[in-house]
């Protein structure tokens, strides 16, 4: 993409508060990603990762707080408005239909059509089919039919499948919630293969990983999240072993960069 | 590290093929056995005329089951249905044009209302459609009341359930044959094999893997065969039925939106994944309208068909409907987890039952075994479609 020098952020978070009845997930979160970079997201189980992203792609309305795409305000209501701004979310909970072939769930709700006769589109299957597979082949994603079903594909493709989805449509951000969770390594390679691809044509990435090693190998930048704040937002420098550390230190509350910011 | 693309088999040819062998099976064996009785045009024409409306409200059923629910109450709404069509003529001496649109809209109401309940007040189908059964059990027994079988003089509106398409009189070649059922029957396989043949071309021209030469001609040879088949023995009888006009129509129309349109599409991102659907701005709530309505308006329908059959609206008119319409699209390879079903299928399940029926009363079974060789037969086709579509995990 041509908007790597720019300097204005794609996605800005200031703030961001959230609850859920007694549960404070979100305790004033702020959140910078740039143009072409890829941010991991580490911290321990409920620290409020995926609640942000998900404030972040329009399921969850925030109780305070400002988000900016490239510089507006904006409000969503629903992952459609996210959707319509450009901000793609792959979920943790694959929001793929087993039923329906890859080409079908990389164009569901999108579909290309050929001709309109009043409440009735109908699909141009075949157009649809070929973008699907030229998706794919730029992500150098290997499966070999885009009619395969989904159901039969391994964990892997089915997350590739998802991720190819969420850059069909010339998204600005692509969040990534534990997209190489609960799979074999030969797929979770294929994974972080699809996004190290994406990071080369310049897409802007917010990966959600329990796997350090996964955040190191293809993120710019990490933030660490715990209790529902923000507690550590640096760059990925060093050896593996040295960032582990750090970013260990910081989820388990050894450490913390912002507390003196942020009470409560 | 391109894409190989070649058609890789998802499912085994005996799964998609499996109904169809088993109905051929089906029909030689009565035809054997009721010495050429069974398959005689007259029979045929009588078996096309009392599945149709089992074949209808299948079609509906389909669509429900896809989108995970099911629907109790279209056996005793058909009921009803058939009893306003009887209603308006006699009584309200409305004629079939305006009758036939009123119970249309009926229909589609009563869907839309059972949608009301399960897709806004959040009632699982089966207890909404349970006090449907119900309701339009009473409803029924509320409007034959005062009187009984309501007898239907109409000759238009009877002609749908009992009369057969015009043929050109006058020619002298084959003349006991009903000769525009034969060139109907013959476009027919032309525009099934055209269609097959643009099919394949335009797949490769997209190159995208197709089935294998011989297969293909196989394969229409098999469908010809079965079209020309029936098309000849209906050909002489008295031709196609009205009733099967209207079967045909109902499986073109929903053939197409299911499988070449948008609205289609989302149905079965409904029925697979619900979650996924509406994360992609599906709204589940405007399919289940959608569906319902359709089952409603397909009820309707069948009710027609069913009164025009009988000439008649009776006080227990549609009692069981509901059931066969279900075994129907179970027999037609419809999935119990939703998601999966054509309407092609469950109309072959249709057609499979009543077959079944037919053939077991011209060979004076037991009605007891009838039930029990159906039951058989339902549990049979569903263990054969779970044992032939093989998942990879
Ligand atoms: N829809 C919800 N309703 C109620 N509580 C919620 C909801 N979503 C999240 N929470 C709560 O908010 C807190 C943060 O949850 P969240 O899912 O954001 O954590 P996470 O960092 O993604 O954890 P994990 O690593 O386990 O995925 C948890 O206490 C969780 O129970
Ligand atoms: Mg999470």
């Amino acid at each position: 993409m041509d908007t790597v020098t720019d300097t204005k952020p794609v996605a800005e978070m200031v703030n961001i508060r959230k609850s859920f009845a007694a549960v404070q997930a979100l305790k004033g979160v702020d959140l910078v990603l740039h143009h072409g970079e890829v941010l991991g997201l580490v911290g321990d189980n409920a620290a409020g990762k995926s609640s942000l992203m998900k404030v972040l792609s329009g399921a969850y309305i925030p109780d305070d707080g400002e988000i900016r795409i490239e510089g507006n305000k904006v409000h969503m209501s629903d992952p459609l408005d996210a959707r319509h701004l450009g901000i793609e979310m792959v979920y943790q909970d694959l929001a793929l239909a087993d039923n329906l072939d890859i080409t079908s769930n990389v164009f569901l709700g999108r579909e290309l059509v050929k001709t309109h006769l009043g409440p009735i589109s109908a699909l141009d299957s075949r157009h649809m089919e070929r973008e699907a597979k030229r998706l794919l082949d730029r992500l150098k994603i290997d499966i070999p039919s885009v009619r395969l079903l989904v159901e039969r594909l391994s964990g892997g493709q089915r997350q590739a499948v998802a991720i190819a989805r969420a850059t069909a449509f010339n998204s600005k951000v692509i969040i990534m919630d534990e997209p190489t969770a609960a799979l074999s390594v030969a797929s979770i390679k294929l994974v972080l293969d699809v996004i190290r691809e994406l990071k080369v044509q310049g897409a802007s990435i917010i990966l959600i990983s329990h796997r350090i090693e996964d955040i190191y190998s293809v993120s710019d930048r990490l933030i660490v999240m715990r209790q529902g704040r923000k507690v550590h937002d640096v760059p990925v420098t060093g050896t593996l072993d040295e960032f582990r550390e750090e970013v260990v230190a910081y989820m388990i509350g050894a450490r913390d960069d912002f507390s003196n910011l942020e009470k409560n | 590290m391109s894409l190989k693309d070649e058609m890789k088999p998802q499912r085994n040819i005996l799964h998609d093929y499996g109904m169809y062998i088993a109905f051929v099976v089906i029909v030689v064996f009565f035809s054997i056995a009721t010495k050429g009785l069974f398959i005689s045009s007259r029979n045929i024409g009588n078996l096309v005329n009392a599945m149709s409306y089992i074949a209808v409200m299948a079609v509906g059923m389909t669509l429900v089951i896809v989108i995970r629910h099911i629907d109790l109450s279209v056996g005793f709404l058909a009921g009803t249905l058939g009893a306003v069509a009887a209603i308006s003529l006699k009584y309200w001496q409305l004629p079939v044009g305006l009758t036939i649109p009123i119970v249309l809209a009926l229909g589609i109401i009563a869907g839309l209302v059972t949608a009301f309940l399960v897709a806004r007040m959040n009632i699982p189908a089966f207890v909404a459609t349970l006090a449907g059964w119900l309701f339009y059990h009473g409803l029924l027994q509320l409007v034959t009341r005062k009187t009984g079988t309501i007898i239907i003089n109409d000759p238009i509106f009877n002609a749908f359930g009992n009369g057969f398409i015009p043929d050109i009189k006058g020619i002298m070649f084959l003349p006991d044959v009903h000769k525009v059922t034969l060139l109907l029957g013959l476009l027919g396989i032309l525009l099934f094999i055209r269609s097959e043949i643009i099919n394949r071309r335009d797949t490769k021209a997209y190159n995208f893997g197709v089935i294998p030469m011989n297969m293909f001609i196989a394969k229409l040879v098999f469908f010809s065969i079965i079209i020309a088949g029936i098309t000849w023995v209906l050909a002489g009888y008295k031709g196609l039925s009205w009733s099967a006009v209207v079967v045909l129509l109902v499986v073109f129309l929903y053939y197409y939106i299911t499988t070449k349109t948008v609205i289609g599409r989302h149905i079965f991102a409904v029925g697979g994944n619900p979650e996924a659907a509406q994360l992609n701005g599906i709204s589940v709530k405007k399919i289940t309208y959608l569906v319902f309505g359709s089952m409603g308006f397909l009820t309707a329908i069948s009710g027609i068909l069913y009164a025009s059959w009988l000439r008649s609206a009776t006080t227990i008119a549609g009692t069981g409907m509901e059931l066969d319409a279900i075994a129907a699209a179970f027999v037609g390879g419809v999935a119990v987890s939703g998601g999966v079903g054509k309407v092609t299928g469950s109309i072959l399940g249709a057609l499979v039952m009543a077959s079944l029926t037919n053939g077991m009363n011209l060979l004076g079974w037991d009605i007891s075994i009838q039930y029990i060789v159906r039951a058989l037969v339902l549990a049979g086709a569903v263990i054969f479609d779970v044992a032939t579509r093989k998942r990879r995990t």
